[in-house]
This record gives C-alpha cells, sequence and structure tokens, in this order.
C-alpha cells in the first residue's frame, strides 16, 4: 500500500513537479533594447527574444537549418511556397495561420515604418495567402539566401499587436516560444517561464531571468557565489578562476565569426602583389597567437569561411603553414628581399583580444623584415572610416560574424570587386578586384539550385587561396562561465536558447 | 529676493538652451548614426531608408529647427535602439540615482562631518593623525578598484552582501560606500581645516571669553562658518552624484542614469543622450540654486537682490 502511494507521488513529481531552485538566471553585458524580435541588431536582445518567440526556421549547432514552424520549398526561381505546421498557439490562444505569416513579411516589408530585419527580406516583392496554412512568396529577383533568412523570420501575434499596438507589444511580448514573457524592469531583469503547452514540448527549466551586469569581473562574481547561473563573453584570462572555482566551469564554442586583416587598401605598393600577400600569410604564426593570445579560444583557418558557412571547403581552407623561409623566398621573388614598410589598423576590445593580436602580428612579421606601423582606433570612428572607406593605413583587423551562415554574405558582400559589367559596383569593404571570382559569386546569387551554388563557392576559394587578399587568421570562440549545476551546450549562432537547457537535480 | 530667483530661473531657462544647442551639435559632428544601428553588411539603400526616416539627410538647420520646435513642446524624440520617448527612459533610470546619490551624500555628511571635527578638536594627535590618513586615502583610491575589492571581500570571501543588483537596502551597501569614499575625506579634510580656522577666529575667542560652553562654541559657531565650504564641495559632488555615478553603477550593475546614458552615447542613440544633457544641465542648474540659498542661510553677510 505504502509503496503503490511512494509510487504515484513519484509519478505525479515526474510528471508535473518542478523541483526547488528550478529558476536559471542568465546575465549578459546589457540589457535587451525591445522585446520585438525583429526589430533589434544585438544579440543580448535576440537572447531574449528566442525564448519568448519561433522563427520559421531554425538553426542547428552545426551551423545547418531546418524547418521549425513550417517548411517552405522553391517553386521555381522566383515563387517560394510555405506551408505552416497546424495547431500553433501565440501565448494568448492566437491561432498561428498563414494569415499571421503574412501580417508578419508585411510588416517587415513596410516602407514607411522599416524595421531592423527589414533588410533581410528586401528581394520579397509580394504575399499571397493560398489557403488556411500555405501561402507563396513571390520574389523581384532570385532569392538563394530565403531560408537562412528564414532564422531572421521571427513570428509574432497579428491580432495581439493590431490591438494593443507595436509599442506595447515591444515591452509585452506574446509569441510561440518555449518561454512566456512575465516581466521586464528595465536594466534589471525579464522574467520568464515556461510555456507548459509549448508544441515541440515542455520545457525542462521552469523560470528563466535574464540580467544586465555589465562589468566583467561582477559577472564572474556573480557566477562563482551562485547569484547567476550563465555568463557571456568570460575572458580567456578568467578561466583558470572559473574552472578552479569548483561550482561553474568554462564553455567554449567555436563562433560563426572569423578574424583577418584585409590588404592593399591603397591599390599600391608592396602589399598590391599577390606574393607580398601570400608572404604575410606563411609569415603570421597562427597556432601560437591562438594558443599564446588567445588561451586556446580560437581555431586557426586559411580561408574567409569557416566549417558552419554554406560554401566552407575543408580542402580549400586549411590555415597556411607557418614558414617564414617560405615568405622570405616570397618576397624576394617579389623584389623585397629586405622586406617592406607598411601601416595597420585595429580596433580595441572589440574582438577577443584583438589588440594583442594585432601586436602579435606585428612581432611576427618583424621577422621576415616586414615592419608595421600599428594604430589602434576606436570602435565607432573605425567602423565609418570602414563604411565611407576612408582608412588611413593600408591593412586593417577585422572581425567578420556571417549571420547568415552562407559563403554569399562572406565572399560576395567582403570581397567582390565589381569586375563585372552590369553587375553591382565593388562591394565597400573589398579591396581585391578579380574578375573570375566576381563572375563566381555573381552567378551563385542567380540561382537557388544549392548543388551548384556550392561548386561555384569552391572556384571562388580557389581564387582567394591564390590572390590572399587577406592574411587569415582565426575562428574566434564564444566563451562562457557556466554553473556545473546547468547542462548546456553554447551555440555558434551565440543564441542562450533556455528549450536547450536543464538544470542537474 | 524675489527679483533673484526670477532671474536665477530665466537663467536655468539659458542654461538649458545652451546644454540643447551643445548636445545637438557636438552629436551632429560626430556623424549621423545610421552606421553604428545597422549591421556593417546593410545595403546602402537600407541605410538610405533609414537616414531619410529619421530625418538625418535634411540640412543641418532644418534638423537643429525641428528639434527645438520639438523640446520646447516637451518632445525630446524617440529612442534609436528602443524606439520609446527618450526623456521616459531616461526619467526612468532617476529613482535608482537618487537613491544611490542620496545614500552616499548621507553615508558622506554623517561620516565627514564628525571626522573633521573630531581632527580639528584633537589636533595634534593620534586621532588626527588616522583621520587624515584614512582621508587622503579614501581620496586618492580609484572609484573602480575600491569597488571591486569590496565584492571581493564582503560579497566573494564573505558572502555578506550581494554582490550586484537593484533592490533592498542590502544591496545598497557597497554602491554606497564606493561612490560616498571620496566624498566622505573631501568633507572630513574640508571640515577639519574650516573649522581650525575658525576656532584662532577673533569672533570665538570672544565667544570663549563670554564663557560659552566649548560645545555651543564649536557646534554653534565654529562649525556653522566652516560649513560654507562644505557646502560647496557637496553641492559640486552632488552634481556629480546626480548625474549618475558611471563607474560605480557599471560595477554593481545599479540600473541609474549614467550606465544607461554611457550605452546610449556608445551606441549613438542621440536622443537619449540629448534628452539627458538636458536634464543634466536642469538638475546642474537646480543644485547650484540650492547651494547659493544654502550660503545664505548660513552666513548672514551673504545677500542677493
Amino acid at each position: 500500500m505504502q509503496k503503490t502511494v511512494w509510487a504515484a507521488l513519484l509519478a505525479l513529481s515526474m510528471g508535473f513537479g518542478w523541483a526547488a531552485g528550478d529558476t536559471l538566471t542568465i546575465a549578459q553585458g546589457v540589457d535587451a533594447t525591445t522585446l520585438d524580435p525583429v526589430n533589434h541588431q544585438e544579440t543580448p536582445t535576440g537572447n531574449v527574444t528566442a525564448n519568448i518567440f519561433d522563427n520559421f526556421y531554425r538553426r542547428l549547432p552545426d551551423g545547418s537549418y531546418q524547418p521549425w514552424l513550417g517548411t517552405a520549398k522553391a517553386i521555381d526561381n522566383l515563387t517560394w511556397e510555405l506551408t505552416v505546421k497546424p495547431g500553433i498557439r501565440f501565448h494568448n490562444g492566437e491561432e498561428l495561420t498563414a494569415e499571421v505569416i503574412k501580417f508578419n513579411f508585411d510588416r517587415l516589408l513596410n516602407p514607411k515604418k522599416p524595421l531592423k530585419y527589414s533588410t533581410y527580406f528586401k528581394p520579397i516583392d509580394r504575399v499571397e495567402v493560398t489557403g488556411k496554412y500555405t501561402l507563396r512568396v513571390h520574389t523581384k529577383k532570385p532569392f538563394p539566401l530565403f531560408l537562412t533568412r528564414l532564422t531572421y523570420f521571427w513570428v509574432v501575434p497579428k491580432k495581439y499587436i493590431e490591438e494593443k499596438g507595436a509599442d506595447y507589444f515591444a515591452n509585452h511580448p506574446v509569441g510561440t516560444g518555449p518561454y512566456k514573457f512575465v516581466k521586464w524592469i528595465k536594466d534589471q531583469e525579464i522574467d520568464l517561464v515556461a510555456n507548459e503547452n509549448y508544441w515541440a514540448g515542455k520545457p525542462k527549466v521552469k523560470r528563466v531571468v535574464f540580467r544586465p551586469i555589465p562589468e566583467a569581473s561582477s559577472r564572474v562574481a556573480e557566477l562563482l557565489t551562485g547569484g547567476v547561473d550563465i555568463i557571456t563573453n568570460l575572458a580567456p584570462e578568467a578561466v583558470p578562476t572559473v574552472n578552479g572555482s569548483g561550482v561553474a566551469e568554462a564553455r567554449s564554442v567555436p563562433s560563426i565569426r572569423n578574424i583577418f586583416i584585409v590588404l592593399d587598401v591603397k591599390g599600391k605598393g608592396p602589399l598590391h602583389d599577390p606574393r607580398v600577400r601570400l608572404a604575410l600569410n606563411y609569415a603570421v604564426d597562427k597556432e601560437a597567437i591562438v594558443k599564446h593570445v588567445l588561451g586556446g579560444f580560437g581555431v586557426p583557418v586559411g580561408c574567409p569561411l569557416n566549417p558552419y558557412i554554406f560554401g566552407y571547403d575543408k580542402a580549400l581552407c586549411q590555415p597556411f603553414p607557418y614558414d617564414p623561409e617560405r615568405a622570405k623566398k616570397l618576397l624576394a621573388e617579389a623584389g623585397y628581399p629586405n622586406g617592406f614598410t607598411f601601416t595597420m589598423s585595429a580596433p580595441s576590445g572589440r574582438y577577443l583580444n584583438d589588440r594583442q593580436v594585432a601586436e602579435a602580428i606585428v612581432g611576427q612579421l618583424r621577422k621576415i623584415g616586414v615592419k608595421v606601423d600599428l594604430r589602434i582606433k576606436e570602435w565607432s570612428t573605425y567602423v565609418k572610416q570602414i563604411l565611407n572607406r576612408k582608412l588611413d593605413t593600408d591593412a586593417w583587423l577585422i572581425g567578420w560574424g556571417n549571420a547568415q551562415f552562407d559563403a554569399d554574405n562572406t565572399l560576395f558582400t567582403l570581397l567582390y570587386g565589381g569586375t563585372v559589367e552590369g553587375g553591382p559596383p565593388q562591394s565597400k569593404f573589398s579591396y581585391w578586384r578579380d574578375p573570375a571570382f566576381d563572375r563566381y559569386v555573381l552567378q551563385a546569387q542567380q540561382i537557388v539550385d544549392q548543388k551548384k551554388r556550392k561548386e561555384l563557392y569552391r572556384k571562388a576559394l580557389e581564387r582567394v587561396r591564390q590572390g590572399a587578399p587577406w592574411i587569415f587568421l582565426h575562428q574566434q570562440k564564444d566563451i562562457y562561465g557556466v554553473a556545473k549545476r546547468v547542462k548546456w551546450q553554447p551555440r555558434p549562432d551565440e543564441l542562450l536558447w533556455a528549450f536547450d537547457m536543464a538544470i542537474a537535480k | 529676493m524675489i527679483a533673484f530667483l526670477a532671474r536665477r530661473l530665466l537663467l536655468v531657462g539659458v542654461v538649458a538652451w545652451g546644454a540643447a544647442t551643445l548636445a545637438f551639435l557636438l552629436l551632429y559632428l560626430s556623424g549621423d548614426p545610421v552606421d553604428l544601428l545597422l549591421p556593417l553588411d546593410a545595403s546602402p539603400e537600407a541605410r538610405a531608408e533609414l537616414r531619410h526616416a529619421y530625418g538625418f539627410d535634411d540640412p543641418l538647420y532644418v534638423q537643429y529647427g525641428r528639434y527645438l520646435w520639438k523640446l520646447v513642446h516637451g518632445d525630446f524624440g524617440v529612442s534609436l535602439r528602443s524606439q520609446e520617448p527618450a526623456l521616459g527612459l531616461v526619467l526612468s533610470r532617476m529613482p535608482a540615482t537618487l537613491k544611490l546619490a542620496g545614500a552616499g551624500l548621507l553615508f558622506a555628511l554623517v561620516l565627514g562631518i564628525p571626522a573633521g571635527v573630531l581632527a580639528a578638536l584633537k589636533k595634534g594627535g593620534a586621532t588626527e593623525l588616522w583621520v587624515m590618513t584614512l582621508a587622503l586615502l579614501g581620496q586618492s583610491i580609484p572609484v573602480y578598484f575600491l569597488g571591486l575589492v569590496l565584492i571581493m571581500v564582503f560579497g566573494l570571501k564573505l558572502h555578506w552582501l550581494p554582490i550586484s543588483g537593484y533592490g533592498g537596502w542590502r544591496h545598497l551597501v557597497m554602491p554606497t560606500v564606493t561612490v560616498g569614499t571620496f566624498v566622505t575625506a573631501s568633507i572630513a579634510r574640508l571640515t577639519r581645516n574650516g573649522v581650525l580656522q575658525e576656532l584662532r577666529s577673533d569672533y570665538v575667542r570672544t565667544a570663549r571669553a563670554k564663557g560659552l560652553a566649548e560645545r555651543v562654541v564649536v557646534y554653534k559657531h565654529a562649525l556653522r562658518n566652516a560649513a560654507i565650504p562644505v557646502v560647496t564641495i557637496v553641492g559640486l559632488q552632488l552634481g556629480t552624484l546626480l548625474s549618475g555615478a558611471v563607474i560605480t553603477e557599471t560595477i554593481f550593475a545599479w540600473p541609474g542614469m549614467g550606465r544607461f546614458v554611457l550605452l546610449a552615447v556608445e551606441q549613438g542613440d542621440f536622443p537619449v543622450v540629448q534628452a539627458s544633457v538636458i536634464l543634466f544641465a536642469l538638475l546642474l542648474a537646480g543644485v547650484n540654486l540650492v547651494v547659493d540659498l544654502a550660503y545664505l542661510w548660513l552666513d548672514p553677510r551673504v545677500r542677493y537682490a
């Protein structure tokens, strides 16, 4: 008899109960700016909204994507058919239908009130509802990035926004996601509670709290005393402290962000010679930088892409080996046996130990006789110089997080030289003009067949390897401090998705 | 007196206009914020669209005129980041800042004035040496260092106080000590010097000669006169505290104005920066007015006409 009671209680506790202490607190550097999931540009905001909303396609930990709220398939080069999963409801009970999806597209495409994510959906012409759960998206030109962009398509409720207004919605969000919004006290905390009726399953963590703690050492102190469970942007220097604490540990994942140096800004001088640029790639010891400057939190890479990105090719992305002798030989061939001097810009505090990385490179290049005059720049000034092509140095260090996970967003955006007649002008980030490369990346924009696109990107990468427009450095790792009781592995897209998390009993 | 107040209030208006104009011009000079608002790879059309939506593509005088016109009507614009009214956003951070400024100042007064008087009375003794050494330390220790040391000792090691955040009195202790220490030290040193000077003056000798109790001589006569420079420094410090103790707020994740405005500057959120600059200017003008009125009360020789 007693046994049955215990068994029943056990079953009850497993079925419905949440153990005490089932709150997970996450500390980021800053607060969210809005809770409208498509009207912000910051990861910390996206981390909160990703728990409240669902996107139409979902990014997987390996960088690929899969259908989530529905499926999409290409009907022809200019038409996509979307099918919404039936039976999904928003937290307020509103049903997710094709009409709601159309409302979401229209909201993003409204030229009078552009949202921050509108730019991702520019090629769309119009959206037509064809059934309760089906609709068609017509594009102005072929839109091969449509599926990957659907991972940015966080779906908001139609009726709720029409009734309450966008401003109210941005502070009191209602989504279809695994967590329901409870309250937001600005600059203090955002509270979420599990949506027990979540269509993809019941979340394992009952409450999630996001707290902004701007000072890195305060975040670490909170983690070590159990005030918070997960902290973002853990500095490599703090890793031993966290790992030695016994209560928390550092967990990291290679991120989508590559760090590299753009060369030949002026289009003349030694850096204009591809042999010189290759020499620089051989003269930089990527392994040593990752090991000593980044504390191991990086992966050397020899091309503009990384394994998460569609179009990546393992053979063509092997890091250039560290070979100062070969570098010297190449320099001599190019007519600079005694080296030369060039100027380089780098930001400070934007990427993982960025300044120290730049300084290490200056030291390494000196060994082959190349002197670098390094100028550290304040970020907002730097961004303006880059965007307006007003850089006063021959080279510049930058990081690129390819948010589309597609080669187009790196190869076209950063390297397209504008040599194709009738094609778009040179990218504002590109200082390299290679006609064959330009043709490949433009062709890849005109077709939606992913196999053919991949082949075009392979050819484009071959050109990049030979032309060496950049010094290829490393793929940066994201480092988190995580309480040991939390079961969770960081994701490459930086999202803190609590549906992935659990608390060990 | 009324004429004085009227003139001062008029001046406050001029200060507000000056601050508004300065804030506008400085931000205009730093370039339009669209580059910082959109991702690096946003298309030129998207940039142009956003620029147009916010009116950054209009000539300077049109933007300035529109800005002033709106200000006069109490419209401080909408935050570029969160799309909410800028003034409301800044004001919502005010209570936390007021709380910390008030607590910091109270801490400084309660500790600093008695310490200063004590040092003056025990001149030449060990007490004075202690007070003055601590005051020197308090004035020279950097705020970020003090804050981190407090966190290490009372948060990390002893677990007595919460490390960061906003809530009950326990959250208030470490930030208060952090912002208050410098002010406490300044007040203690000024009070000591002032009281010492006054104790040597003729009227104190007269008071003592009259046979007044030493307590009355010190607290009623000397301290009151010594208070004038202290009031000046309190006024100045209060101005700083009210505009938000940026470093302290950052270390302790205190949801005040300083940290908020710093972030707005970094992110190029013009309307928020402008609203806060104007608000700070008004706050400072208000504090100055109160300080001037305090002189009036403290020193009968001061007359405003």
